[in-house]
């Protein structure tokens, strides 16, 4: 089922964001070795998780981790703006109705055919947040072939500049459109929703 | 020049076209653009016998075009085997670091090089669960490598790949993948086989006997349609009932 969810000061509170910050942990920490900081010894969580972030959380009926998306504003400090500017030629995208996707994560534990269906209904949960919150581009920072992917879903993409090698990964900065257009385009991209796993969204939302 | 403006302007050409045919001289304009001489937009499949289903628009002179095609060096060329163990472009003065170069590699690109393709910069294209590809632009021998430009070249060749899946997925020539084709005890089955074990190990690992894990392998060998362990170990990679974190991973 599709969660949007916020989180305020304080502990992390049980249940599904609890569960999406240890698979954040698992997969960026544990497995792309990423530099980020690790609470205790068990969550993925940095200065960018406070109650300006929304969630986007796909769980199980059992409220396990599936797959989530963390979106920042970007007329506040956020990832692009405050550490890869450079990889803007004009400056990183800011306003009240863009917003930045980080921290995409399919969890650990799927197999290559739900990892495919958890990814196909989060890029699809993603577009239709943006068009029910009136949020007309989406922002993002990817390593190149991740940006293969990305393009591939078929949304309307455009570089913001030319990608760039820093510390170590060739990094490339997008803007991605979203308008009326947008869910089909991911239709035809074959991207196709499981509703199993996004359950009733609305609702959820 | 404003290079961003440029790579801006030369990724809506890339995805203004409505055909093929389109896309091959918009590819041309982008590679000049570049600085380079010829392009090669591809799949890494056997293109002869692959026919229509696979990507490949070039403007690589004749001659070598058609010889590659005979000798089926999609599959085995050694530039796109380097852009398999890498997501980012490189030049491919820089190959024989990437990838253990045999002789007969060697003869190829010495070959390429007589017939007008010298030095190139590869773009890998990796879209899971369907073929590997590539963009590729290049120069004929003893022209400079457009060192600047390679940034751009990089976005270019991802944004034009894309570009020519959307055109050949219109064509009904790149379904979705198929739901899974095995089951969850089939998979595991062929899950451990990838990873070394035997039919008896695997046996012992699953809790199951060593007849019931040979019928599991002989079932999924079936859903395929081929007859060897190692065919069905590449088909359920190639599809991604399997990955290849799946087996080293532990």
């Amino acid at each position: 089922m599709l969660q949007v969810l916020q989180f305020g000061a304080g502990p992390i509170p049980d249940g599904v964001l609890r569960a999406m910050f240890a698979a954040r942990k698992a997969v960026f920490v544990d497995l792309l070795k990423w530099d980020v900081p690790v609470l205790d010894g068990a969550y993925e969580l940095d200065q960018f998780d406070d109650e300006h972030a929304t969630y986007l959380v796909l769980a199980g009926s059992d409220g396990r981790h599936l797959g989530s998306a963390r979106l920042l504003r970007t007329d506040r400090p956020h990832i692009l703006g405050s550490f890869y500017s450079e990889l803007c030629e004009d400056g990183a995208p800011r306003g009240k109705n863009i917003r930045e996707i980080t921290r995409f994560c399919l969890d650990r534990s799927l197999k290559a055919a739900e990892r495919r269906q958890v990814r196909d209904t989060l890029v699809t949960a993603l577009a239709e947040h943006a068009l029910g919150e009136g949020i007309a581009a989406y922002s993002a920072v990817a390593e190149i072939g991740w940006l293969q992917q990305i393009l591939a879903f078929g949304w309307r993409c455009v570089p913001l500049g030319l990608p760039r090698k820093i510390d170590g990964a060739l990094l490339a900065a997008l803007r991605i459109d979203i308008d009326a257009d947008t869910p089909a385009r991911l239709r035809a991209a074959g991207i196709a929703p499981s509703p199993a796993i996004a359950g009733d969204a609305r609702v959820a939302a | 020049m404003n290079i961003h403006l440029t790579a801006v302007q030369l990724i809506r050409i890339v995805e203004g076209v409505r055909n093929v045919d389109d896309l091959t001289t918009a590819m041309a304009v982008v590679a000049a653009r570049l600085g380079f001489q010829h392009f090669a937009l591809t799949h890494h499949v056997d293109v002869l016998a692959a026919g229509t289903s696979a990507i490949r628009i070039h403007n690589y002179p004749v001659r070598w075009a058609d010889y590659y095609d005979r000798q089926a060096l999609g599959v085995s060329d050694p530039v796109h085997r380097a852009s398999h163990v890498t997501s980012v472009g490189f030049c491919w003065s820089r190959m024989p670091r990437m990838i253990p170069l045999t002789a007969e590699d060697r003869r190829v690109l010495a070959l390429g090089r007589e017939q007008g393709i010298g030095d190139g910069f590869t773009v890998p294209a990796h879209v899971p669960g369907e073929a590997r590809g590539s963009c590729s632009f290049a120069n004929e021998a003893g022209r400079p490598m457009p060192h600047k430009m390679l940034p751009m070249a990089q976005l270019a060749g991802a944004f034009a790949f894309e570009a020519a899946r959307r055109l050949w997925s219109t064509r009904g020539h790149l379904p979705t993948p198929p739901p899974a084709a095995l089951t969850d005890r089939q998979r595991d089955c062929v899950l451990w086989a990838a990873r070394g074990k035997g039919d008896w190990e695997i046996g012992q690992i699953l809790g199951i006997s060593e007849e019931t894990v040979a019928k599991h392998i002989r079932l999924a060998c079936e859903r395929y349609g081929v007859h060897k362990r190692t065919s069905l170990l590449i088909r359920t990679l190639f599809d991604g009932t399997i990955t290849f974190g799946d087996i080293a991973g532990r």
